[in-house]
């Protein structure tokens, strides 16, 4: 006995085997019995069988490190109360004290009960060091950028880490230098300068942290920092200590310390 | 239930979206973006009650296919909305007019001149497997929907690769 037709619908259906078994069944009897749908059919069951094997090698390759870390939450913006923020002072030094805690962000520790989070010595010498050398035109670098691998390697042997210079040159900034500094306790820093077409400069200051237990409870968060026009994100990631300076609107900031962040992992 | 558990669906997402975006390093970018924002939106994700592994496995794949639909569809859709810059495959770095003509790079190409919407049907049904009902979930469409779209689909494919008549404005219009 012959079924009915199947229409085109039940065609693909049962190409893909999403037919109950006895329709199925209609579907495989009429196909004998009508060769020219029975090509049409295996036309689709080899078109559906070429999509398999289209790409194959990529399910072979490593996973690239980018993607692994897609999955590391991003560090959380602190926002801090826009009266505290304009209170930090450009004078070095001054060490203001962070009193107040941002309330309502989720998803974060909440700091030390009964401690003032005070902004940690490495962000004070990063403002000091982003208002001294930005504005410098002769020497506003010790290294400049043509001699990159010189610069990573000298100031990852001083600093004892490797180090890593974020490329932000997709966002406008290119590299200009670093230089060497001074930092606490005789320690080494290290100050990368970028510069975009209009001039605008931007530094990231890295510190190793000597004691990172010591520090005021900064997990893997961006923490604000304002002091007159320029701008500030710090955050501390195991024993190191960034810090991004420039005179730019903040989520522009932002963005950018999100880019840093994620080339530095 | 960890989100490291979607490190071992990374490979099968590459290659979806390879297929789907044509180009490898956008098509990274597309999976980077459903991983982020899985991972923001992980609290959302709730494993089936009392389900065997395999199916949470599967419903977790599904999840994310779903968030790198979702991108996907802004992307092309926000394309489409701006007239200067156009959406346009045929400029798709991944798909050079003058390279070979084997199987596979017919196959490629006619994928890549078909619409977003048709590629992704005919993508999540016949290279990754899903059931009707799964992609009309990922999709966020009525199952009728995924069905009809994708008799059209194969029939644009086969009709790409069998003809080679440059189909690209009726094409367009169907979408």
């Amino acid at each position: 006995m012959s079924a009915r037709a199947p229409d085109e619908a039940t065609l693909h259906a049962w190409v893909d085997g999403e037919l109950a078994p006895d329709a199925a069944a209609a579907v495989a009897q009429w196909l004998a019995e009508h060769p020219e749908a029975a090509v049409h059919a295996a036309a689709l069951q080899a078109q559906r069988a070429s999509l398999q094997t289209l790409h194959a090698q990529v399910l072979d390759e490593p996973v690239p490190p980018r993607l692994r870390r897609a999955l590391r939450p991003p560090p959380v913006a602190w926002h801090w109360p826009h009266a505290l923020a304009a209170a930090v002072m450009l004078a070095v030094g001054l060490g203001l004290g962070w009193g107040i805690a941002s309330p309502g962000v989720g998803a974060r520790p909440a700091p030390r009960a009964g401690s003032t989070a005070a902004l940690p010595t490495f962000v004070r010498e990063a403002a000091a060091a982003h208002a001294v050398y930005v504005p410098e035109q002769r020497h506003p670098v010790e290294v400049a950028a043509q001699q990159q691998a010189h610069l990573v390697q000298w100031l990852s042997k001083r600093l004892g880490t490797a180090l890593k210079v974020p490329v932000l040159d997709e966002q406008g900034f290119h590299l200009v230098g670093g230089r060497l500094l001074p930092g606490e306790a005789g320690q080494a820093r290290a100050q990368f300068m970028y510069q975009d077409a209009a001039g605008l400069r931007l530094t990231l200051y890295v510190s190793v942290l000597a004691h990172p237990g010591t520090q005021p409870a900064a997990p893997a968060a961006f923490q604000w920092t304002a002091d007159g026009a320029t701008q500030g994100f710090y955050w501390i990631d195991g024993h190191q200590g960034y810090a991004l300076s420039a005179a730019l609107p903040r989520e522009r900031l932002h963005a950018l310390a999100e880019v840093v962040y994620r080339q530095l992992e | 239930m960890n989100i490291d558990a979607a490190i071992v669906h990374i490979p099968r997402l590459r290659r979806y979206a390879r297929a789907l975006v044509g180009d490898a390093a956008r098509a990274d970018d597309l999976v980077q973006d459903t991983l982020e924002r899985a991972c923001q939106k992980w609290s959302l994700w709730h494993p089936p009650a009392a389900a065997p592994a395999e199916h949470v496995h599967k419903a977790l794949r599904g999840w994310l296919l779903a968030i790198m639909h979702n991108l996907h569809a802004n992307q092309w859709r926000q394309a489409a909305r701006q007239p200067q810059a156009p959406w346009d495959e045929s400029l798709d770095p991944g798909h050079d007019p003058g390279a070979q003509t084997t199987l596979r790079l017919d196959l490629e190409r006619a994928l890549a001149r078909l619409s977003p919407t048709a590629r992704e049907v005919l993508l999540l049904v016949g290279m990754e497997q899903l059931s009707y009902a799964e992609t009309a979930d990922t999709l966020g469409v009525p199952i009728g929907t995924v069905m009809s779209r994708l008799s059209r689909a194969r029939a644009q494919l086969r009709q790409l690769m069998e003809g080679g008549a440059p189909a690209r404005a009726v094409l367009k219009a169907v979408k």
